[in-house]
């Protein structure tokens, strides 16, 4: 039970962006949510299928994001209000269908969320989505508190069905990850009925006709916006300083205003409905000051478009002095944070100001220094260290320097060390297939080396089939190695077709992996990557093979699912230190330096290796690496 | 009570899987519960894969906070692990900085496979002390192995630190937030857990 | 900052630079270095500052007359065949036996003998597997010892074997093998670095003359071209003027050109000096001009001692070997050593330490590099 679904209007309590998010969804009576897992989007849809039943509201995880918007949009065209959630890169994936939904229009009232993630906290990339809502003509909010996350989004459902216009909410990992106080709503009890119109067909041409009305709707938008009590002024009649922020932006500009104790000098326009934008709202402000600041990240999407705004309305707005990212004021990439902007006001302003002493900040990053840093690394007993350990065996044994190419999920560490840096791309979902399909037409310029690529199950349902029938089609040559670890891992385990279960708990067949991969003809084999030998055998021989595409599904459940249950342990693991080499010659602490799994600890005294018994979860790999098989592995007594 | 500074800041951190997150949000209810505009910024990503985890919270009387604390403003540093105190303090602390810690280690992977070495924990509680108005600390993982899971040990520090009557925090308080955030088999052990931390706690001279 | 003397050392000085002769002494020690497919290959990086993979790599530093005295207990050396105490013309007593073998069956004589009589409780020989890949194996049966017949001309990392059994107890070895196997072989003898696990004891060195090792990669490319589909049977090179390589199939026997095989010559038996396999207890070669004939050289106490037997017990014919006969073996020996010089001259090593101190015959090479010169 989420705390999202409290029937407690009036209360207050703590609500993470996304619940609030999630809260101002159900208060405005949302029927239909989809999204795909993504940080910083994923407790959205995540919280709303944990009270979905109770709601009664159909929620699902759907493969991908396009499909997610067109479930959501599906159920909008049928009258009903529904709502989906991504990531930066999930609207990307979206966008074609987007920008067809918005000349063709919405009935209920559609919102479309999007988290960024400035600074790639928990991304592959950094993204300003923004410019979405510029290229689609589409209605653009910015919540800035928690409070107005709830607000907001029950709101842009009533713009949503008056405009009859899908609604952008763009959120930042600081504003949907951050708690604050939320004051809930009333929950309510509304009933439509789901009716699809025939009469009239839904086509967004001919766009001499649909593109104009679009306009239309977003100056009709423009009237609401002007008038939104989300968008207001703080600050002196006329101050030195006008700062224009949106979103966390606006949160870190008053706690620096107030912190510098600027607040009779500097006066902070917070502006939330940012495409399009209220023109006459900001007219009146800029006249305040000369001097303008833009806070925002990570685009300079507000500073562009109010300057072009100002240039056109040059005789009212007076000449500028306009700072922000374009002249440097502002780091241009990034997340913004307090103290950026602090940095800012300070040489703006002139002011000084020392949070600390000097000698006290010299003292304490020495001593930081002395702190170990926390690589990340996989969990004990996660396959796929096991899975890049025979990868690195195999590839290196074949010796034409062959290369993985990945994508997205726990097995993106596959870069590092903790993956034995055997993963050389990254890019978006099912990249690493689809580079492959390209490296694997390249033997006839003469490229020698072997084609790996790896995928996780939940990408693969998510991008990596199409790029499969591709292969299949075109006859690439590369092997493909299917990471099953039955769970979308990374994001917090959401249900995915692999896994048998739907967003709202309901069981279900299994969409099988393998079967899938034989219906498009191509070889495909299971293994255990727990049993590394079997593993690099099959390996090997799929490298040398040159016919084509090869599935390799290296199945093996994920570490911390297993933990879950009672059974968890495999294998009772320990060392037999007479047999254990340790740094001689011969093993070189071959477990503990080379394969570092965290539930191998090295000892430096007794110059051995032992099992941390809390940590090890008894997959028994490193029993099978062992030169001197002085790892000993016996059935787990339950 | 009245906050002597508005807002009021602190900082809990820890290793990824400690709970870190968790317990920042039962405290963080526990104080809306008492009429606080609390604001909470966590920084996390892949930390489950053993990472720095650090929770801001901004107590206030007034107003939402930016969730992220700016440069050397922690009041309070509640640490999970001792290092990442430290690391915590680099930016954070400032010589009024008040600060709770467990004093157990956990060993990041560089230092588990023998690459890096870990300071004498002793090392690092003097140089906390140094970095620290005052200083608490108390072995909460040991006191939560004694309940039977070291994953209890973010409760033990919580019911620290409401023995340190720096926040309107309490057992009663507690139990409430619980009895809506945890699955209710539980109850029982996180009380266990609340008070043993509130009788083990000392201050470090 | 002092000298890496471990696999670091190994892949800077021999891997990277193409010295490594596949002999397989450096593999199967430890998870880092593996034989595969005809290359050794390493699995990860091993960081120790010294390790045994250097220690007794032929290629990294040689101190000639260290192993010489560590081997034979004297450094009195023959300057164009190291030490020699006897040389003989020899070949297998049973004519069946002789015809099993590459030569006259002579190593498989005395290897059978020293099994029969217990000198050694194992034999290290190697088998010719599939598709021109050899590999080591031990053989505790005196009358399989003829399977392992035959030259290979490939380069086998036979030594792996060595490292790679987990030895229960001290068992004690014969080892066939090529000469830079025979110098790893002392190497291992001559080293201190302790064994953290029970190693064979190798008691007796039988060593093939050798002039040059095939690249396994690249030759049987070519092979697999030539001779499409055809298994090999065997190989045998004839002796000047003619100078072929007679390639054995099902389907019959074809004379290739050795200047077509040159190419596939491993780059590390350019700087090889040694033709005669100096460090072993018995050398045993091709008896040039005296067809079905071995030479065989017997250089230590036991070596003499399994000789004599072997001719006791009626295994080994043997005759003596004609003035003219050894003065072409030591020329043919000589010959390798001053190319090897040449070619250690020309690669402006700088420092590897291979041949360090270099040995007392180099002068002798360049002085009478106009009488050996054709």
């Amino acid at each position: 039970m989420s705390i999202i679904a409290l029937d407690a209007p009036g209360k207050n309590v703590l609500l993470m962006g996304n619940e609030a998010i999630a809260r101002g969804a159900l208060e405005a009576g949302v029927k239909v949510c989809a999204a795909y897992p993504g940080n910083p989007s994923s407790e959205i849809i995540g919280s709303l299928s944990q009270v979905a039943s109770q709601r009664g509201i159909y929620v699902e995880w759907s493969v991908n994001e396009k499909v997610a918007l067109e479930v959501a949009a599906a159920a909008s065209l049928a009258g009903l209000r529904g709502l989906a959630a991504m990531k930066q890169n999930g609207l990307n994936v979206a966008s074609d269908f987007l920008f067809n939904l918005n000349l063709t229009g919405t009935k209920g009232g559609l919102v479309v969320v999007v988290c960024d993630d400035p600074s790639a906290l928990s991304s592959s990339n950094e993204e300003d989505s923004r410019a979405f809502a510029r290229i689609g003509d589409l209605p653009l909010l910015e919540p800035s508190t928690f409070q107005e996350a709830k607000e907001m989004t029950k709101w842009a459902f009533e713009l949503s069905e008056e405009l009859g216009l899908p609604c952008l909410i763009r959120s930042v990992t600081r504003v949907s990850h951050a708690r604050g106080n939320v004051e809930l709503g009333e929950l309510p009890s509304t009933e439509r009925k789901a009716k699809f119109d025939t009469a009239r067909p839904i086509i967004p041409v001919p766009v001499a006709w649909t593109h104009r009305v679009l306009h239309e709707k977003l100056e009709k938008c423009k009237g609401f916006f002007e008038k939104s009590p989300f968008n207001r002024y703080d600050g002196p009649e006329s101050p030195e300083l006008l700062i224009v922020a949106s979103g966390a932006c606006w949160m870190y500009a008053a706690e620096a205003v107030e912190t510098l104790g600027l607040k009779g000098r500097v006066g902070i326009v917070k502006l939330a409905t940012t495409w399009p934008l209220p023109e006459e709202f900001l007219v009146e402000h800029l006249k305040r000051s000369s001097t303008v600041l833009f806070v925002e990240e990570v685009d300079p999407f507000i500073e562009e478009a109010v300057k072009a705004l100002a240039a056109q309305r040059g005789e009212d707005v007076g000449v500028k002095r306009f700072l922000g990212k374009a002249t440097g004021t502002i780091p241009s990439v990034g997340e913004m944070t307090p103290d950026i902007l602090m940095g800012a006001l300070k040489s703006i302003m002139g002011i000084p100001y020392e949070p600390r002493p000097a000698d006290y900040a010299k003292r304490a990053m020495e001593a930081a220094g002395e702190a170990p840093l926390r690589t990340l690394g996989f969990c004990a007993g996660c396959p796929h260290r096991a899975t890049y350990w025979a990868i690195k065996k195999a590839l290196t044994l074949d010796g034409r320097d062959g290369f993985v190419l990945g994508d997205i999920g726990c097995y993106s560490l596959g870069m590092g060390p903790a993956g034995f840096f055997q993963m050389k791309t990254l890019h978006a979902m099912g990249s690493g297939a689809g580079l492959a399909n390209g490296f694997g037409q390249l033997g006839r310029f003469g490229l020698e080396q072997p084609v790996v690529a790896v995928c996780g199950d939940s990408t693969f349902y998510h991008a990596a089939v199409p790029a499969l029938v591709n292969a299949a089609y075109n006859r690439a040559n590369f092997t493909l190695i299917l990471l099953d670890n039955s769970a979308t891992a990374m994001t917090g385990f959401q249900p995915h077709p692999g896994t048998g279960r739907t967003a709202m708990g309901e069981e279900v067949p299994v969409v099988d992996m393998e079967g899938l991969c034989k219906a498009l003809g191509v070889e495909v084999e299971v293994v255990d990557p727990f049993d590394i030998e079997e593993t690099v055998k099959r390996l090997s021989r799929f490298l040398e093979s040159e016919r084509g595409v090869r599935v390799l599904i290296s199945k093996q459940e994920c570490a911390l699912l297993r933990a879950r249950r009672p059974e968890r342990e495999r294998f009772k693991i320990r060392v037999d230190h007479d047999l254990c080499l340790g740094k001689e010659c011969g093993c070189n602490r071959l477990c503990t330096r080379v394969f570092k799994c965290p539930g191998l600890v090295w000892d430096p005294s007794s110059g051995k290796a032992q099992v941390d018994e809390a940590i090890c979860t008894g997959c028994g790999v490193c029993a099978s690496i062992c030169p001197q098989s002085a790892i000993l592995k016996e059935a787990a007594t339950t | 009570m009245i906050l002597e500074k508005d807002p009021w800041n602190i900082i809990i951190t820890g290793v990824g899987g400690q709970g870190n997150v968790l317990v920042s949000q039962i405290l963080g209810q526990m104080l809306v519960d008492k009429g606080y505009v609390v604001t909470i910024g966590e920084t996390y990503g892949a930390s489950q894969r053993g990472g720095s985890v650090m929770s801001h919270l901004r107590i206030s009387h007034r107003a939402q906070f930016s969730p992220l604390i700016p440069e050397g403003l922690a009041d309070l540093v509640v640490g999970l692990e001792p290092t990442e105190v430290l690391r915590v303090l680099a930016p954070y602390g400032n010589p009024s900085t008040i600060v709770l810690s467990n004093t157990r280690a956990i060993y990041p992977i560089d230092v588990i496979s023998g690459d890096a070495k870990y300071p004498a924990l002793e090392d690092v509680v003097e140089k906390i002390k140094g970095l620290s108005k005052k200083l608490w600390v108390l072995n909460a993982t040991e006191i939560a192995l004694g309940l039977g899971d070291p994953i209890y040990s973010n409760i033990v520090m919580l019911g620290a630190l409401a023995s340190l009557e720096l926040l309107p925090i309490d057992e009663e308080g507690f139990a409430r937030v619980v009895e809506i955030l945890m699955p209710s088999n539980r109850l029982e052990k996180n009380l266990q857990a609340f008070r043993k931390g509130a009788q083990a706690v000392r201050e470090f001279n | 900052m002092e000298e890496n003397r471990g696999l670091k050392a190994l892949e800077t000085l021999v891997f990277d630079r193409d010295l490594c002769t596949m002999c397989g002494a450096c593999a199967q020690m430890c998870p880092y270095l593996v034989p595969w497919k005809g290359r050794i290959v390493k699995l990860h990086d091993c960081d120790l500052p010294e390790g045994r993979c250097y220690e007794y790599c032929p290629r990294t530093r040689v101190q000639l007359d260290d192993l010489q005295e560590a081997v034979f207990g004297t450094t009195e050396v023959d300057p164009e065949m190291g030490v020699v105490r006897r040389v003989l013309a020899t070949r297998a007593k049973d004519p069946e036996m002789r015809g099993k073998a590459q030569t006259a069956g002579s190593t498989s004589a005395i290897v059978a003998l020293a099994l029969e009589e217990g000198i050694v409780d194992g034999a290290l020989l190697t088998r010719k597997g599939d598709e021109l890949l050899s590999e080591g194996v031990v053989v505790r049966d005196p009358a399989r010892v003829w399977e392992c017949a035959g030259s290979s001309y490939v380069a086998s990392p036979t030594l792996a074997t060595l490292n790679r059994k987990r030895w229960s107890r001290e068992e004690k070895l014969a080892v066939v093998g090529i000469p830079c196997q025979i110098l790893a072989l002392a190497k291992m003898r001559r080293s201190k670095f302790p064994n953290p696990t029970a190693r064979p004891k190798v008691v007796l060195t039988v060593g093939l003359f050798c002039t040059w090792a095939l690249n396994f990669g690249p030759f049987s490319r070519f092979i697999r071209e030539r001779f499409k589909g055809e298994s090999i049977l065997g190989m045998d090179i004839t002796p000047p003027p003619d100078r072929l390589l007679l390639v054995k199939t099902q389907q019959g026997t074809q004379a290739l050109p050795l200047d077509d095989i040159r190419p596939f010559i491993r780059p590390t038996c350019a700087i090889c000096w040694d033709m005669t396999s100096e460090l072993a207890d018995i050398s045993i070669g091709t008896l040039e001009g005296r067809s079905g004939w071995n030479t065989l050289v017997v250089r230590s106490q036991l070596g003499e001692e399994i000789l004599d037997r072997a001719v006791e017990r009626g295994l080994l014919e043997v005759e003596e070997m004609r003035k003219e006969e050894l003065a072409h073996l030591k020329e043919a020996s000589l010959l390798k050593k001053r190319r090897a010089i040449l070619a250690l001259k020309e690669r402006k090593e700088g420092g590897s330490g291979y041949l360090d101190p270099i040995p007392r015959w180099a002068h002798l090479v360049e002085v009478a590099s106009e009488e050996v010169a054709r």
